[in-house]
């Protein structure tokens, strides 16, 4: 499944998977620690594999860059913090 | 061509969503066709599917040797990213796009941690053992290199891991 920001050039030499955003070159996924835009991005973008039926055909997903509310991220493992404190001897 | 040029370029291209449209529409005329591959069926549903990643981005591990770009038809070689990768062991070698955003989170070029995430939520299968990374912008010489032999070589990494979909990306 390719994931394109450059239509035309998707519209011209396309895989037989494709989806386009309307991101940019560099910002493919959405903002740097944006967990929840780029989660939404990589998901849509799978379950869009599943609804090609034709080679070359391009889906396009309709998010804009910051219109947007994005589904709270899943599967995040939290870090959490070394409070460990060496006890008396 | 002086690198900071080609960077300086790069980032005005990447910038101005237009421009890389222009520039696509430019090359059509021009460029050979490639016959489109027909279309695959998926083996499994998502849910159970082993996903990888190929990014066009230049990203590399930080002990493996950086795409080279000295030669003004790019760097076609390949870079495989092992899954457990630490992702601040990754870096960008890419004069082409502007990776600025992207030396920050490389999610944003190369979604690992995001697939990490979708696998542990049960939305995926998993995450191919190995993912792959190269550069785009390849022309002359080094397109054919990608197409008589790099691809062939990236289909093997994937197959060899019974990959069942990949994510291919830009930078």
């Amino acid at each position: 499944m390719t994931v394109s920001v450059v239509r035309s050039m998707t519209e011209t030499w396309p895989a037989p998977r494709n989806v386009f955003v309307r991101f940019r070159l560099g910002l493919v996924f959405g903002e740097p620690g944006n967990v929840a835009q780029q989660q939404t991005i990589v998901r849509d973008s799978l379950r869009a594999a599943e609804r090609v039926t034709n080679s070359g055909q391009m889906i396009e997903l309709p998010y804009r860059w910051r219109r947007e509310t994005y589904p709270p991220p899943v599967g995040i493992v939290e870090r959490v913090p070394n409070t460990s404190r060496r006890g008396p001897d | 061509m002086a690198r900071w040029w080609n960077q300086l370029q790069s980032t005005v291209y990447s910038r101005l969503r237009w421009l890389p449209e222009l520039y696509a529409r430019a090359l059509a005329g021009d460029d050979e066709e490639l016959p489109l591959p027909p279309l695959a069926s998926l083996r499994r549903p998502l849910a159970e599917a082993t996903v990888g990643i190929i990014t066009a981005g230049g990203v590399h591990l930080s002990a493996q040797q950086p795409f080279n770009m000295e030669d003004p038809d790019g760097d076609a070689s390949v870079r495989i990213i092992p899954s457990h990768a630490d992702l601040s062991d990754l870096r960008i070698t890419h004069d082409y796009y502007d990776h600025s955003a992207a030396d920050r989170d490389v999610n944003t070029v190369f979604p690992l941690e995001r697939l990490r995430e979708l696998a542990r939520a049960g939305e995926i299968g998993g995450v191919a053992a190995r993912q792959v990374s190269m550069m785009g912008h390849l022309l002359g010489a080094q397109r054919r290199r990608l197409v008589e032999r790099s691809a062939g070589d990236i289909a093997d990494v994937f197959k060899e891991d019974a990959t069942d979909l990949v994510l291919a990306t830009p930078g």
